[in-house]
């Protein structure tokens, strides 16, 4: 008996003893919110990561780029049966083309918020600092503006809004969208350095967030501002690049002249864009077709064609076993490809660490010259400058069908064209109805543009169940 | 170290001292010396122990009651033994009723046993203890290991799917090794609802580890009183299997089992052929007013050349081979077995192999203290193709790619649908099959010690230790594809290698007693811990310059891709305790108690407290109830009690943040870091409160056998992640104590049995009848689910007043036959596509629910059930002499399956092959009520997600069916073995369903929040295994 208790007693010892701090645990390989922003290293790997969300296929890795399908500049293709009821506006709110970048946007604000909420507080480097806080200003407000092009006024989250828990917002109204817009890279402006060494290449500048703050006034008719923007843009170290093509090349993407891109690097993250926008036989997707309509547009000789599209007879160096192929008409639909989004590795195969450009000077140029003509002041320094590049002929008193034109060449295949028509539209500089109905062919037939329901896209009717009907739709929708 | 927390300290002292004291009170001075045996005049008895064919019972125990004296039968039934004049004998063996014998002046005895399967006398084993059946005042079902046996499947979940009421394994489809989902009462919250597996008292295990055969006996706790002693891990119920053992004194006993068979596919689904499907598309753009892809005009794909399917679903093998050995003499005994199993799917390079070895002993090291030990090693392998996926799935792919393209080109390369974006963005799925090179390999160890000690009578102490833990690796290699839509630009190799170990501990007492002959008392309590620690690392590679298969190692690529790695811990505390007491064998109260600490709680929201208690009365044990002859027992039990779920993942108190969020600079890797989890300081437990009435009864000496239970399962404070609004982002949002759920039914489970001379009979079944209701959510507010193939369709909500996971759509009423009938419809009075010729005869026309005259997304609603209003068990075993036949069936019904892989294989608008019924399309008035008109257009989404793609899922599936022949005496004498049996299985030998697609079993495909959405998942096939066992 007296063996059992003193056994009895040396294992309850046992478990008495060891057990002392055992649902104590620890979160191996992450870091606490309270640990976290202790210094600039910590302010910087989360400025980084604000960044990561943009190049997700559901974002600009594709899906952002759908937005522009309805314009007359391309046709669908591939195979995403939802994008029919989009390049047609038959689409409805619950299209799924509607939400696939909507959570990615607002990781992006989120993340953002994240930074402006905690780097303040940090003792750290004053430059650093200021880039850190200028970078995060600069991709809320390139959200918002994202969202105020496609959806108009939307739920604007904040700092304070993190910190209350208070996601659950009903819309701003367009109005106060722009003005978020407009805070946000004006301070970004002003925080943000001129430019960046080589290896910091790809965040934004002062001249991208005044570049941006251009658009914003040019869409809300402050010309004036969008010329004074714009001048600063072109005052800082943002020249043209000597070559048009140079802005679509791995090799020297990175030039003075993209203000902002989002950046891929083959094997650490990569732009499907480029997957989306080649040929099938050539290891692509087959999305976005440019349509007869566009090549026409071009004025003979244009030497931007060649580089913005593959067109029957192109020889074009695959690399690899396949090599220099001649691109031919049965690869497409139309008979053309986009050429600006694939280079090829050596090996064969497409090159992932193409950028996909969102800002260019050529684009700030002409936006000045918008601005001038539509104020009805003299644009032909700004075109001609474009134009010159091109060796266009200079134009003298260009006119706003001249800007039209060559808004059009210039940036084909970025994402503009639908935007521009609605924008010049709203002031009856184009008929975008009558724009739409032209029969461009059996794959874009003629299509019923509402004015002015289709100014807008619909709310993803997913966000609006969510939020339990605090987000409303857009009118006739 | 941080300050140990008060509480717990405080709650082991009380505890401990409180199961002291309650133990000592009990124990009342004893006059504890045996009556000494008198010497009395010894005789030696012999006889035979037969079973009920006349068989010899090796291994049978003949004890003298009263003594440790005993002996056992041999090979032959034989046995003999010393006993005193007027002595009593014990005669007994596992699964037959014990004989207890008063022996006269006979020398010679023949004793029959008979079996005893399920009879009131039957063990049942509990949570640290065992109680007979008839004691029983919770809810347990019992399977005994001899339904397992042998049949061709690798898990012990797939075998107890449809034996127990209450108990239903869903299948996730059919791939080699997939164990699919056990759900005990329901759905009982919307997060991780598995049950706690305890394998040899080791919580924690996994049920695919365990060889069948090996099994004894799995116990399934199902409500709160029988369940809370495992409060913690307790509210999804208990699943405990017990593994064969040795028996002291039993001459060792060898078992060989071998069975080996070949599976088929059941069902593939009707396709068009190629020139059909031409012109199938071409209709798409006459219809439309388009000019004619030139691909579809192109005679080259107009020839008939490949049935996918077919070419996908091979002929798939099971084999299986396992050595028991068992034995042990007076002090010790064992059980030895080693084993191989190893399935080939039907779809190549899909398999799940399997080695196990166990030891199972016990010892006897003195009188009062008794050791045991239980260990199982095993390692498997798993290969498993992708058949989940609506843009990649293999399935998927086989049904829809274009079957006028062959296997191989006549150059040798893989056929490719990069010819045209008319042929859908599908790799070649015998390319995707044959090249694909993955598998996973885990290595695992389950094992615990035990030790007893009887302070004194009745008294006893025991610790039990358990280790489980595995090694696993993972390899997966992708090839460089150029030739196949989905291209791979550069070639990787990801390896990823993880340890885990789970350490328990246990300290418990327990303390029988009976007093008076009267009051019957148990009583068992103490304290537990479990810790759970992984940590892993993974490392890729990329740019192969050579893929060959000895070249497959993370040395040889050139570039690094990345590497990862991490470690986690968890625990969880506990203090249980259960008293039972029972008056006479006639009335029967069980309390139980557990307090839990888990850390994956904050401190101050660790501790959960889970009481349950029952009562129970043997109505068939009064007087009154002596004169009902025909029923032969009746017990009516009820009870109630608190269970625990904390199955979420740890630390969502805290605000996380993660590294590895990658982009580049300039072509410079960058790493950043973001918040990955909004943290709920407040989180807590989970809990289920469950309400039981019972019934036994027994009727004609108990053979028949009838149960029945009725069930209220409240789930309360469910730990849901609310609905989450874009504007939050990509984050993940915690758990939060929100939900309410609740499932309630009946169960059913009877049994018969007869035998008249040589033919024995065993009829039993289950039936189940659940309802589950989801009582509160967030806000009233729904969520969702996954969402389905390229164009994201969404089939599945959960709702608050409705089931989990029901179907959620428009409501489709057939096919506008005319263009009057789209302007006279009032469902689109004001419907804007009518104007615009959008809508056209041919067209599916859908319930304008919200009478706005337009159709859109708010005319949806809850259109379906995807959970059985009845799942249910048929058995049938019959023996004629050395001949034994058994039928197992399996049924479900009441529930809807959508079929979303014919949603979208009768959908135009998609570049694939489509469904072979799509020939019978609308093509003018009255040629068609269901099936739209061919069109490239989606402006009518007429295959949204719709009632018209709800099936009727019942099912009643002759899951197995087995033929056997035991060798006759006289012959296995002669060669030297005691039993010999040779037998065929049928698995899934036919199914009754109205369903049209390929298996009407298919699961979960988003954890509990969508089931029974048809995505082509790996279909179950039909097998057939030959086998033997051979014992010597």
């Amino acid at each position: 008996m007296k063996n059992s208790i003193q056994l009895l007693l040396l294992l309850v010892l046992i478990a008495t003893a060891c057990e002392d701090n055992i649902l104590d645990t620890t979160p191996y390989g992450q870091s606490t919110s309270s640990q976290f922003w202790r210094n600039g290293e910590d302010a910087v790997a989360a400025a980084n990561a604000m960044y990561e969300p943009l190049v997700v296929e559901d974002f600009y890795g594709h899906a952002e780029h759908t937005f522009d399908i309805p314009s007359d500049d391309q046709f669908r293709a591939g195979d995403h049966g939802e994008d029919q009821a989009i390049e047609s506006f038959t689409f409805d709110a619950g299209n799924p083309q509607l939400f696939y970048s909507w959570r990615h946007k607002y990781e992006v604000i989120s993340r953002a918020n994240a930074v402006l909420i905690n780097v303040p507080d940090i003792s750290m480097d004053q430059t650093l600092k200021d880039r850190t806080l200028g970078e995060a200003h600069f991709l809320r407000g390139f959200m918002y503006w994202r969202f105020a092009v496609i959806y108009g006024g939307v739920p604007i989250i904040l700092e304070e809004d993190v910190i209350a828990n208070n996601y659950n917002k009903p819309r701003a109204t367009l109005e106060e969208t722009y003005a978020q817009i407009e805070a946000d890279l004006l301070r970004a402006a002003d925080l943000l350095p001129i430019s960046h060494d080589a290896d910091d290449s790809g965040r934004p500048s002062k001249g991208s967030a005044n570049g941006l703050l251009a658009k914003l006034y040019l869409y809300q008719k402050a010309f004036d501002k969008t010329i004074s923007f714009g001048q600063k843009v072109l005052d800082g170290p943002y020249p043209l690049a000597d070559n048009y093509q140079d802005n679509f090349r791995v090799e020297t993407q990175n030039n003075p002249e993209v203000l902002f891109s989002i950046q891929s690097l083959q094997g650490w993250q990569d732009n499907t864009h480029i997957i989306y926008t080649t040929p099938r036989p050539w290891g692509g997707w087959d999305f976005h077709e440019p349509v007869q309509d566009l090549i026409e547009e071009f004025e003979d000789g244009d030497p931007r064609l060649d580089y913005t599209v593959y067109k029957p007879g192109d020889m074009v160096d695959l690399g690899g076993d396949k090599g220099l192929t001649e691109y031919t008409e049965d690869l497409s639909s139309t008979g053309y490809h986009f050429r600006k989004y694939s280079s090829w590795n050596p090996q064969g195969g497409l090159n992932m660490s193409h950028n996909n450009p969102i800002l260019r000077t050529a684009d700030v140029l002409l936006m000045m010259a918008e601005a001038k003509i539509r104020s009805g002041q003299n644009g032909d320094a700004e075109i001609n400058a474009v134009r010159e590049r091109a060796n266009r002929t200079e134009l003298t008193n260009a006119t706003i069908e001249d800007l039209i034109h060559e808004r059009r060449v210039e940036l084909a295949g970025e994402n503009q064209r639908h935007q521009d028509l609605i924008r010049w539209d709203k002031d009856n500089l184009v008929d975008i109805v009558a724009l739409y109905k032209k029969d461009l062919g059996p794959l874009k037939p003629p299509r019923n543009f509402e004015r002015p329901k289709h100014y807008l896209f619909a709310i993803p009717q997913r966000e609006i169940d969510l939020s339990n009907g605090v987000l409303s739709q857009n009118s006739g929708y | 170290m941080k300050k140990t927390i008060p509480k717990m300290s405080i709650h082991r002292i009380i505890w401990l001292v409180a199961s002291l004291l309650f133990s000592v009170l009990l124990v009342q001075p004893v006059s504890a010396s045996l009556v000494a045996l008198e010497n009395s005049i010894l005789a030696d008895l012999k006889g035979t122990v037969v079973d009920e064919t006349g068989a010899p019972l090796p291994g049978a125990t003949i004890t003298l009651q009263g003594t440790t004296q005993g002996t056992v039968s041999d090979i032959d039934g034989n046995f003999s033994i010393d006993i005193p004049e007027n002595g009593t004998l014990v005669i007994s063996f596992i699964g037959y009723k014990t004989q207890v014998i008063t022996i006269g002046n006979e020398s010679v005895l023949n004793v029959q046993l008979i079996q005893d399967e399920s009879s009131l006398n039957e063990v049942l084993v509990v949570g640290y203890g065992t109680q007979e059946k008839r004691d029983v005042t919770g809810a347990v079902s019992s399977i005994k290991g001899d339904n397992l046996e042998n049949l061709p499947v690798s898990g012990a979940a797939q075998a107890l799917q449809g034996r127990a009421a209450g108990v239903n394994v869903v299948r996730n489809g059919g791939a080699p090794g997939n164990q699919g989902s056990i759900r005990i009462r329901g759905t009982g919250t919307l997060n991780n609802a598995d049950p706690l597996i305890i394998i040899d008292g080791v919580p924690g295990g996994n049920l695919n580890d365990v060889n069948p055969n090996n099994i004894a006996s799995i116990e399934v706790l199902k409500d709160a009183s029988a369940s809370a002693i495992y409060g913690t891990r307790a509210a999804n119920g208990v699943v405990i299997v017990t593994t064969k053992r040795g028996d002291f004194n039993q001459p060792l006993r060898v078992e060989l089992n071998g069975y080996t068979g070949v599976s088929n596919a059941i069902k593939t689904i009707d396709v068009l052929d190629a020139p059909t499907l031409a012109s199938l598309k071409r209709e798409r753009y006459t219809n439309d007013g388009l000019t004619i892809n030139p691909i579809w005009e192109n005679a080259a794909y107009q020839t008939q050349k490949t049935n996918w399917q077919e070419e996908l679903l091979g002929q798939g093998t099971t084999q299986n081979v396992d050595l028991t050995l068992r034995g042990g003499n007076n002090n010790s005994s064992f059980m030895l077995a080693g084993g191989y199993f190893k399935e080939e799917g039907m779809i190549s390079n899909s398999d799940f192999r399997r080695l196990s070895f166990r030891i199972n002993s016990d010892h006897r090291i003195s009188d009062k203290f008794k050791v045991g030990q239980n260990l199982q090693l095993v390692s498997i392998n798993q290969r498993s193709p992708n058949t989940l996926s609506a843009q990649t799935g293999v399935l998927w792919s086989a049904i829809r790619f274009h079957p006028g393209l062959p296997v191989m080109n006549p150059d040798g390369s893989y056929s490719s649908s990069q010819i045209s974006g008319e042929f859908g963005d599908i790799n070649n799925p015998i390319f995707t099959q044959n090249t694909q090179d993955n598998n996973s390999t885990s290595h695992k160890i389950l094992g615990n010690l035990n030790a007893e000690y009887e302070i004194i009578e009745g008294l006893k102490f025991r610790v039990n230790f358990g280790l489980d833990g595995f090694i696993s690796d993972g390899y997966n290699f992708n090839i460089i594809v150029n030739d196949q839509i989905r291209t791979n630009s550069m070639n990787s190799l990801s390896r990823s290698y993880n340890e885990y170990y789970s350490v328990l501990a246990e300290y418990f007492v327990s303390y029988d007693k009976v007093f008076n002959d009267l009051h019957n008392f148990n009583f068992v309590g103490g304290y537990t811990t479990q810790t759970f620690n992984s940590d892993g690392f993974s490392a890729s590679k990329r740019d192969f310059l050579d893929e060959s298969f000895d070249q497959r190692f993370l040395s040889v690529g050139q570039t690094l891709n990345g590497i990862d790695g991490g470690k986690s811990y968890d625990a969880l505390a506990s203090y249980f305790g259960r008293a039972t007491y029972n008056y006479d064998e006639r009335y029967l109260v069980t309390a139980t108690f557990r307090s839990d600490g888990s850390s994956k709680f904050a401190p101050g929201n660790r501790w959960g407290y889970f009481p349950a208690f029952s009562l129970g009365w043997r109505i068939s044990e009064e007087d009154f109830f002596q004169n009902v002859g025909f029923i032969s027992n009746m017990k009516l039990t009820g009870g109630w009690g608190s269970l625990g779920n904390q199955n979420v993942p740890g630390l969502q108190y805290l605000a996380l943040i993660s590294s590895g969020r990658r982009y580049s600079f300039g072509g410079n890797q960058t790493v950043g870091a973001a918040q990955t989890r909004v943290p709920n300081l407040g989180i807590t437990w989970e809990t289920a409160q469950m309400t039981n009435i019972g019934l036994d009864l027994g009727f004609l000496d108990n053979r028949l056998l009838a149960n029945l239970n009725y069930f209220i399962k409240d789930t309360k404070d469910m730990l849901i992640a609310p609905p989450t609004i874009g504007s939050i982002g990509t984050a993940q949002i915690p758990n939060q104590n929100l939900g309410e759920l609740r499932n309630k039914g009946l169960e059913v489970e009877v049994l018969f049995r007869e035998s008249q001379g040589k033919f024995t009979y065993t009829v039993s079944g289950n039936a189940s009848f659940i309802q589950n209701e989801v009582t509160k959510l967030v806000d009233g507010n729904f969520i969702g689910s996954r969402l389905y193939g390229r164009s994201s369709q969404e089939l599945s909500r959960t709702y608050e007043g409705s089931p989990i996971a029901s179907f959620y759509g428009w409501r489709a009423d057939g096919l506008y036959q005319s263009s009057e009938e789209i302007q006279n419809d009032s469902n689109i009075a004001n419907d804007p596509r009518k104007s615009g010729g959008l809508i056209q005869p041919g067209d599916m026309k859908f319930l304008d629910l919200n009478g706005d005259g337009i159709i859109d997304e708010s005319d949806r609603e809850i259109i379906g059930n995807p959970h059985p209003k009845v799942v249910y068990g048929l058995n049938a075993q019959l023996g004629y002499g050395n001949f034994d036949l058994s039928l197992f069936f399996l049924g479900n019904a009441g529930f809807d399956i959508y079929n979303a892989d014919r949603m979208q294989g009768i959908d135009p608008t998609y570049p694939f092959n489509m469904y072979a019924e799509t020939i019978n399309r609308w093509n003018g008035q009255g040629t068609s009520n269901e099936i739209p008109r061919m069109t490239t257009k989606r402006d009518n989404l007429n295959h949204r997600t719709s009632d018209l793609f709800l099936e009727d899922g019942d099912f009643l599936r002759l899951k197995n069916v087995v033929l056997g022949y035991t060798l006759p005496t006289p012959i296995t004498d002669r060669i030297g073995v005691s039993k010999a049996r040779f037998y065929v299985t049928g698995q899934n030998v036919f199914v009754l369903t109205g369903y049209s697609g390929m298996d009407p079993e298919l699961g979960y495909t988003d954890g509990n929040l969508q089931l029974n959405a048809d995505y082509a998942q790996y279909p179950q096939a039909r097998s057939w295994t030959i086998g033997t066992t051979i014992t010597f």
